[in-house]
């Protein structure tokens, strides 16, 4: 499905796609050269660069080397009448960040006994959607589902706030 | 990139339903519709039809009894196979009834349709978003039937193929497909009586509090509604297996729902994207003022996306 970000003009997009591929180590020696040139000349570059990375290894799992990660993460939440952007093609590249909450639905509807065994990547970041948070939305939706036994088999990524291009 | 967007959907369409009928026109679509919805509401029935998601390793076999009340129907769902659920609904009340061992559970549903009942009572007012063209007649539960291509016109909805019966207009089946054509979920008879008069034999029907309240004013605007979508229901209501309680409003165009949560905001919210298999169930919560938003529902992204992203907190009133 196409996703459409509220966010920017397409230049911006490209931009963001290549730093999400240069981190994730899918560029070329030239690209990532030329990406790199880029975050070294352009401040904002370089700010979403650094959260790029750190959300990464947030979600990763990895030691919190960056103690004031969530302090910023928050305040830029408070802070910024920003847009909301789903990352960029997270889903393809890590799918470890995608979380299987088949077991979780069905508690409630129980319709579904016999689910496949979902493993659930692991670790988990401290701060990564859980599936039981949205439980009781998806319970209660059911009401008014047109599947009125639909289990929901959510997967459920953090969506960053990416500034808007000023 | 919207242009190549729409030529590469449009091809899709195309390619999808090329052997398909061109769309009919809209007042016959819209008598259609219309026939589906009453033939759904006025004919008894009783049968077992199979409901099917995320491919045929994830199905549901169900009993199904209906008859007209009044003018409403009362009908009762039972499950075949996995965990014991019956669904009851009359005119005044609706519940599930859950049976796990020697332990059994009652929840009062807040709405009282399900399959084959898909279309709303003013069914033909789908013909305004949705397209219809006839396509290649089929069979289902033993019985000749008609296939119905229901196409949107935008982005806001999902598509339908429903097959229904020849002779009367009553829905055999029910596929819910995505704008490539690939097949969400789908509701089958697989034995059908029509015009019969069933029992509704089962758990008589409890009285029960009401699950929910009307909605309070709420603090928060939705400044723009994806096209044909209304509010159909605003309530204050608990969820459940949680405390508290929550206001629930449903966004509706007929026949996709989007349920949007609205609370207090405890800890600052930090935006979740939720999503089903095939992108079918699509959710958001963030945050809006001093509240938080959970947006979800059968619907493509585009129409969760465009509710979550028009809620507006009102400015306080001193």
């Amino acid at each position: 499905m196409t996703i459409k970000t509220a966010t920017a003009p397409l230049a911006s997009q490209a931009e963001e796609d290549a730093l999400s591929a240069l981190l994730d180590g899918e560029l070329s020696q030239t690209e990532s050269l030329r990406a790199l040139a880029r975050i070294h000349s352009a401040p904002a570059e370089r700010t979403r660069f650094r959260t790029y990375s750190l959300i990464g290894d947030s979600l990763r799992g990895l030691p919190d080397t960056h103690p004031d990660f969530t302090t910023q993460v928050m305040a830029a939440l408070k802070n910024e009448p920003t847009l909301l952007a789903p990352m960029p093609r997270r889903r393809e590249r890590r799918p470890a960040l995608w979380l299987a909450a088949a077991a979780v639905s069905a508690i409630t509807w129980g319709l579904w006994q016999s689910l496949p065994d979902q493993p659930i990547p692991a670790p988990m970041a401290a701060n990564a959607p859980r599936p039981v948070d949205v439980e009781p939305y998806l319970a209660a939706h059911q009401d008014f589902a047109q599947a009125v036994i639909a289990p929901a088999e959510m997967q459920f990524t953090q969506v960053s706030f990416v500034e808007p291009q000023r | 990139m919207n242009a190549v967007r729409h030529t590469v959907f449009g091809l899709l369409l195309t390619s999808s339903t090329a052997w398909a009928g061109a769309p009919l026109a809209q007042t016959e679509a819209a008598a259609w519709l219309q026939k589906i919805a009453e033939a759904s509401r006025h004919i008894s029935y009783e049968g077992v039809f199979v409901f099917q998601q995320g491919g045929a390793s994830q199905s549901q076999t169900l009993m199904v009894t209906g008859r007209p009340s009044g003018a409403h129907m009362e009908s009762r769902l039972l499950t075949l196979d996995g965990n014991p659920r019956e669904v009851r609904c009359s005119q005044q009340v609706s519940f599930t009834l859950m049976v796990n061992g020697s332990q059994q559970q009652i929840e009062k549903r807040l709405n009282r349709r399900h399959f084959p009942d898909l279309l709303p009572e003013n069914a033909a007012e789908l013909a305004n978003w949705y397209s219809i063209s006839l396509g290649t007649p089929s069979r289902a539960a033993g019985r000749d039937c008609t296939t119905l291509e229901i196409t949107p016109k935008d982005v806001y909805r999902w598509g339908y193929v429903l097959c229904v019966d020849k002779n009367n207009a009553f829905p055999l089946r029910a596929v819910m497909i995505n704008d490539e054509g690939q097949v969400l979920m789908q509701y089958s008879f697989a034995d059908l009586k029509l015009g019969t008069q069933p029992k509704m034999d089962g758990h008589p029907m409890p009285a029960m509090p009401e699950a929910a309240k009307p909605a309070t004013g709420s603090p928060i605007e939705v400044t723009e509604l994806p096209p044909g979508f209304n509010r159909i229901a605003a309530m204050r209501r608990q969820l459940p297996n949680r405390k508290g309680e929550v206001e629930h409003w449903v966004f509706s165009d007929g026949l996709t729902h989007v349920s949007l949560f609205l609370e207090p905001v405890q800890k600052p919210v930090l935006p979740i994207k939720g999503q089903s298999k095939q992108g079918m169930i699509n959710l958001i919560k963030r945050q809006v003022g001093d509240w938080q938003a959970t947006v979800l529902g059968e619907a493509p992204w585009a129409t969760v996306e465009s509710i979550a992203m028009h809620l507006e907190a009102k400015p306080a009133t001193p």
